[in-house]
């Protein structure tokens, strides 16, 4: 036994498994943290000592904070807002991004590859930039305190979902499209019989990034969205915060709340959306 | 493949237009509006220079300038270093490694609203968890106020920062590592080098393209924060944690100056720009390609 112990490979082993965990720790901590304060009564939370196993699990009054959140808060109203906008903006940017996507792929055209460099170094302007002229256009347009402004631009750019698609789309086979063309099918009978069907993989990976992004987005809502009701859980989450400053078991239930359905979409999915992130960079 | 002529013109309009509408025509509007005085409710009135001059001869601008060098230094090298480290950590081969893996990317996909209350409760200066462990089991005497303090409010924010980003410069690295040929080490490890020979010698070197593609990001990323200000500051206490990329917002909308913002924005444009620039053109003389 202790020799096995001392062998080099299994102390290697264990000192790479030491370290993971500590970084484990650390990742995981202000997780811990988080939904542990959410059992916890409001003596609990300031008591001295703090502690990590919260008074109120599996007791009485356990789901408190989270039935106050979600009715009287109204985070159950905010996270189906989430879902609508983020939905939304995902879908659109599938079909635009794959109908460009197309067209870079597979046809050439005039000015073909100078729009898709300016598609992609456009990335690099910060929102900062163009926020302020957006905000006036939508401001022009009456579409402020509608979800219109946190949909659109979404829906029509994304750079990465057409730079992803693009190469998806490059790599299939020639065969499949020329028997296609014999069969008399036009170019969008191609498009959509023949490409769209084959990326379901791809498209399922760029619909999961676009997801998370357009659910996490923090400042067009901030900015765009004034009616109550109308929030979805980032602006509802920071109005909150705003609100109700030191009730932490409430402030971080809704936290919780706002996080959780993309903690399930990335682990049931987490292939996908680890692959599709470290391949596109996300946005 | 045969098509016609305007066909795929037909294919792209719609991204076109998303990107005339709200990237090429916003950043015209912002690079004429930051030679203008425009407080939205009258129209904008011509001052040629007069925003850069005001910005340079404004001490909150050079002091939000200094916190955002500031926040940089702290998380470029962090975010660089822990990510290399998670990447060569979460490459071996050993049981349950994928696990690992996953875990590391969670932060990165949280809303940071979210994770940003959380570890304001942990700061917290009474009551917070860091600064009982501190007091406690490393017997800190006097341990800061954290985001409440003016010097430890932007490292904090840095902290957090990093923490959050690490998992995706991590990806990055990853796969990077895992390009390079396996043949190598164990060559290197039949000549008798010993593994920091190797890392020093292989891996270092011949990561070096991508090290070079994520300090760039991670760069720009850093010049351009503005959630984790936002969310667990506000720029205080007294602008001590401002960014520029929160300067920008609150003179929009907050106090209105959209012009002054704009010329911010054109200022923060061209640091992002001059940095990709700068290091593009350094990248041959940093980058080894070997093999």
């Amino acid at each position: 036994m202790l020799r096995w112990i001392f062998k080099p490979r299994t102390l290697r082993a264990s000192l790479s498994y030491i370290v993971l965990f500590v970084f484990a720790f650390t990742t995981i901590f202000p997780f811990l943290w988080m939904v542990a304060t959410t059992f916890k009564s409001r003596g609990a939370i300031f008591s001295l000592p703090p502690t990590l196993y919260p008074d109120l699990l599996f007791q009485e009054g356990m789901w408190e904070a989270y039935k106050e959140v979600l009715t009287k808060h109204n985070f159950l109203r905010y996270t189906i807002n989430s879902f609508i906008v983020a939905g939304a903006a995902s879908v659109g940017q599938l079909i635009t991004a794959s109908l460009a996507g197309f067209a870079f792929a597979r046809m050439k055209f005039r000015g073909s590859s100078f729009l898709f460099a300016v598609l992609l170094s456009t990335t690099m302007i910060p929102v900062e930039v163009t926020i302020i002229p957006e905000f006036l256009l939508m401001a022009k347009l009456n579409w402020l305190d509608t979800y219109l402004p946190l949909i659109v631009p979404s829906f029509l750019v994304g750079s990465f979902g057409t730079f992803m698609l693009r190469e998806f789309f490059a790599a299939v086979p020639d065969e499949l499209v020329e028997a296609a063309v014999l069969d008399g099918a036009t170019t969008f009978q191609i498009y959509k019989d023949i490409f769209l069907p084959i990326s379901v993989p791809a498209m399922t990976t760029l619909f999961l990034i676009a997801f998370i992004h357009n659910w996490n987005e923090l400042l067009r809502p901030v900015l765009y969205i004034s009616t109550p009701e109308l929030r979805t859980v980032t602006i509802g989450l920071t109005t909150f915060q705003n609100e109700y400053g030191a009730q932490w078991n409430l402030l971080l239930a809704g936290a919780v709340i706002s996080v959780l359905p993309l903690l399930i979409i990335y682990i049931a999915a987490q292939r996908n959306v680890v692959e599709g992130i470290a391949t596109t960079g996300l946005k | 493949m045969k098509h016609g002529k305007l066909t795929p013109y037909l294919f792209v309009l719609p991204t076109i237009f998303g990107l005339l509408v709200f990237r090429l025509g916003p950043t015209a509007v912002a690079a004429y509006a930051s030679f203008t005085r425009w407080n939205v409710r009258t129209p904008p009135e011509f001052l040629a220079l007069g925003n850069y001059v005001e910005l340079v001869n404004t001490e909150t601008f050079w002091l939000v300038f200094r916190n955002t060098l500031l926040f940089t230094v702290i998380f470029v090298p962090g975010v660089m270093i822990i990510s290399l480290l998670m990447a060569m950590m979460v490459n071996q081969k050993l049981r349950g490694i994928a696990f690992f893996r996953g875990l590391y990317f969670m932060p990165y996909i949280t809303a940071m609203v979210a994770v940003a209350m959380v570890w304001r409760w942990i700061f917290a200066t009474r009551f917070g968890v860091l600064n009982y462990a501190l007091t406690n089991f490393l017997q800190v005497a006097d341990p800061p106020a954290w985001l409440a303090d003016k010097t430890w409010a932007l490292p904090s924010l840095a902290i957090v920062a990093v923490w959050k980003q690490v998992g995706f410069q991590m990806l990055i690295f990853l796969a990077g590592l895992q390009s390079v040929p396996g043949s190598l080490y164990e060559a290197a490890s039949i000549d008798g080098a010993s593994k920091r020979q190797q890392f020093f010698k292989i891996t270092l070197p011949l990561l070096s393209p991508i090290t070079f593609f994520i300090f760039v990001i991670t760069v720009i990323d850093a010049f351009k924060t503005f959630e984790v200000t936002f969310t667990m500051t506000g720029g205080g206490p007294n602008n001590a944690s401002t960014t520029l990329a929160y300067y920008i917002y609150q003179n929009a909308f907050t106090f209105g100056r959209m012009g002054y913002a704009s010329a911010l924005a054109m200022f923060l444009m061209l640091i992002v720009g001059v940095t990709t620039f700068i290091s593009f053109r350094m990248k041959d003389r940093l980058v080894e390609y070997a093999l």
